[in-house]
């Protein structure tokens, strides 16, 4: 258990968050979007979070009480949301069905932002995470002087 | 005294030890604030390691005789900290128990007493500057 653990777990954090940004920043802009190559509108992409041990081989995460309960954070995944698309009635729009309805992402914008507002707390908590530890080990070297 | 670093300057290392392992710990729970699943982690040394300084005197006291056995711990350096998920926290919808709030003071109060514990060292090793140099001279 060192300084280093301690700032690549937080920025383990960091890159997490900036990812969920990522996401959410895709989310927003193609609020409209009807044409993507899978076919279909634009589906919601979602992070999956998930706890990773943070110990440098697997000998130090089994034995190493410490080490053991020190956890990474890392994006496993990024799935697409299953939500039916919501449907509009525009006929005239060159994506619509026969019946003129234009299939539009199921995209709810205020929980977007909202979303994001978390994410940028988040990755400010971190920074702050990472601040401290800094501080610390830049004290720390000052021992003896 | 028979040793330069007295028990003082022990119990102080091993707890800016233990501070680093908590700062550690707490930034991997803001990490992992947002992680479904994930439980908040707590580390605790603050008793133990009194004990080991044997602040109330008991090891002492304990071995009058050469029959009896010490009570308090083996020194300093057998102090262990004990890492456990803290019991503490609200569960939330995806059974997180982080509380960001708290994990930041918690942060910010080890930083301190991080702090502190440096200060008293350097001053630890600042009397025994002044020894070695001859009082200044």
């Amino acid at each position: 258990m060192d300084f280093s653990s301690a700032l690549r777990v937080s920025s383990s954090g960091l890159t997490a968050q900036r990812t969920r940004m990522n996401t959410i920043s895709s989310n927003i802009a193609n609020i409209n979007t009807t044409r993507t190559d899978e076919g279909g509108p634009y589906r919601r992409k979602d992070v999956v979070f998930e706890a990773i041990p943070d110990g440098k081989t697997f000998g130090d995460v089994l034995t190493a009480l410490p080490e053991r309960n020190l956890n990474r954070v890392q994006v496993t995944d990024i799935i697409p949301d299953r939500k039916a698309p919501i449907l509009k009635y525009e006929p005239n729009h060159p994506d619509a069905d026969e019946k003129g309805y234009v299939a539009y992402p199921n995209i709810n914008l205020m929980a977007e932002m909202t979303n994001m507002i978390q994410a940028t707390r988040a990755y400010e908590a971190n920074i702050s995470a990472m601040q401290s530890s800094k501080d610390m080990a830049m004290s720390a070297l000052e021992i003896g002087r | 005294m028979n040793r330069l670093f007295d028990k003082t300057t022990e119990g102080l290392a091993a707890s800016i030890n233990f501070r680093l392992m908590r700062n550690n710990i707490t930034a991997a729970n803001i990490a992992n604030a947002e992680t479904p699943n994930y439980k908040a982690k707590k580390v605790d040394f603050e008793k133990a390691l009194s004990r080991a300084l044997d602040i109330e005197g008991l090891s002492q006291a304990s071995t009058s005789h050469a029959d009896h056995q010490a009570v308090g711990a083996d020194g300093v350096s057998g102090v262990r900290v004990d890492v456990y998920d803290n019991p503490e926290g609200n569960l939330s919808n995806d059974k997180n128990t982080v509380d960001l709030e708290k994990e930041m003071a918690k942060l910010a109060e080890n930083t301190i007493l991080y702090k502190a514990a440096l200060q008293l060292i350097n001053k630890k090793l600042g009397a025994l500057k002044y020894a070695a140099t001859n009082g200044g001279r």
